[in-house]
């Protein structure tokens, strides 16, 4: 083993007097040992620095924030709401009543045979016809509410603390989504 | 590393308001110092905090009037002792399974290359696992770009021995990894 070679790293390292430095680098060139060994310090040294690299990318690896998630949500919740009329859908309609009123709903309070200008006492109120319940059935809808924190959606500081958005999805009778608001 | 567009931290706005020699110090040894303080197993978000609160004394340490020699070296100083106050323990976590290796091989390497290359990384690291705590501190202040005297600085050790540490470690790490 060379003398010189406990002086590869540091004169690798550029941290040897230029006096000895010299002298290492003369050495170097003539001894097929000490070549060898600066390459494998090199390569090692290469290595440990990608491999820092790797652990700190690794380490600091960023994540999406939570605000950028949820707007996501908003905004895929929008394009359904934007894009779902739009596509071809078969409506389903109520089936049309044919038969008697009096056949389909049952009468109850008034009496077909009550005498003119005799007071009969309406124990409930007037029961609609059936035109009339399916039009009131298509008009009922349900909403679904989602409570999102302001913070969720805009970055810190935007928004006063605290505040939180409702989003407010309404869904018709056949399912699809008639409306959708974002209220605070 | 790819936290490239990471927004400065409030208290460094005004380093950024204007060119100043501490905002030049700013860019050039950000990633440096993140760098050594993750590898010593600080978790990236402390090693943030440590890397500001380390220009916040440096903002302080010259308007004090001290010294300006060698700010790089007392950046990195302010740093390690940082981190060993924030943490007692971080020294065991670089050694330890990371996914560095997905990171190291991503890419456009061919498969075998990749494997080759993952292989090394698995060697690499069960040898960093048999470094001393000094051999591990000194080869990453060297990754960090110091010189022998400025790491001697930050670990309170003479030069000579900062010389000696390395050329051991190295030769450690180049006899387990075959290389």
């Amino acid at each position: 083993m060379c003398d010189v070679q406990g002086k590869l790293v540091a004169w690798l390292d550029q941290e040897l007097p230029e006096q000895e430095a010299a002298e290492v680098e003369r050495h170097v060139r003539g001894c097929a040992e000490c070549l060898s060994e600066r390459e494998a310090y090199e390569q090692v040294s290469g290595t440990f620095d990608a491999y820092c690299d790797a652990v700190t990318a690794a380490k600091t690896r960023r994540r999406v924030p939570r605000w950028v998630a949820a707007l996501s949500g908003v905004a895929v919740a929008v394009a359904v709401a934007v894009l779902f009329p739009s596509f071809p859908r078969t409506r389903v309609e109520p089936r049309p009543v044919h038969a008697p009123v009096a056949a389909t709903l049952p009468v109850t309070g008034v009496a077909p045979t009550a005498a003119p200008g005799k007071k009969v006492h309406r124990a409930h109120a007037p029961v609609p016809r059936a035109e009339e319940r399916a039009t009131r059935w298509r008009r009922a809808e349900s909403a679904v509410q989602i409570a999102i924190p302001a913070e969720a959606m805009f970055p810190p500081g935007a928004m006063p603390e605290g505040m939180s958005f409702i989003a407010e999805v309404s869904i018709g009778p056949d399912g699809s989504v008639e409306r959708l608001r974002l209220r605070p | 590393m790819s936290d490239d567009s990471l927004p400065l931290a409030l208290p460094l706005l005004r380093f950024a308001a204007g060119p100043s020699e501490v905002t030049a110090l700013y860019r050039e040894l950000r990633k440096p110092l993140l760098r050594y303080l993750v590898c010593l197993g600080v978790s990236s978000d402390e090693a943030q905090d440590v890397v500001q609160d380390a220009f916040v004394s440096l903002e302080r340490h010259l308007a004090a009037g001290g010294t300006q020699e060698n700010i790089r070296g007392w950046l990195f100083r302010v740093a390690h002792n940082g981190a060993r106050n924030r943490q007692t323990s971080y020294h065991r976590r670089f050694g330890e399974a990371l996914d560095a290796e997905m990171h190291f091989v991503a890419g456009d390497a061919t498969p075998e290359k990749a494997l080759l290359e993952k292989e090394k990384f698995r060697r690499l690291r069960r040898a960093i696992g048999l470094l001393t705590d000094s051999e591990r501190e000194c080869l990453l202040l060297r990754a960090g770009g110091l010189r022998y005297r400025e790491i001697g600085e930050v670990l309170g050790m003479a030069t000579s021995t900062v010389g000696d540490t390395i050329e051991r470690a190295i030769k450690k790490l180049a006899e387990k990894c075959n290389v």
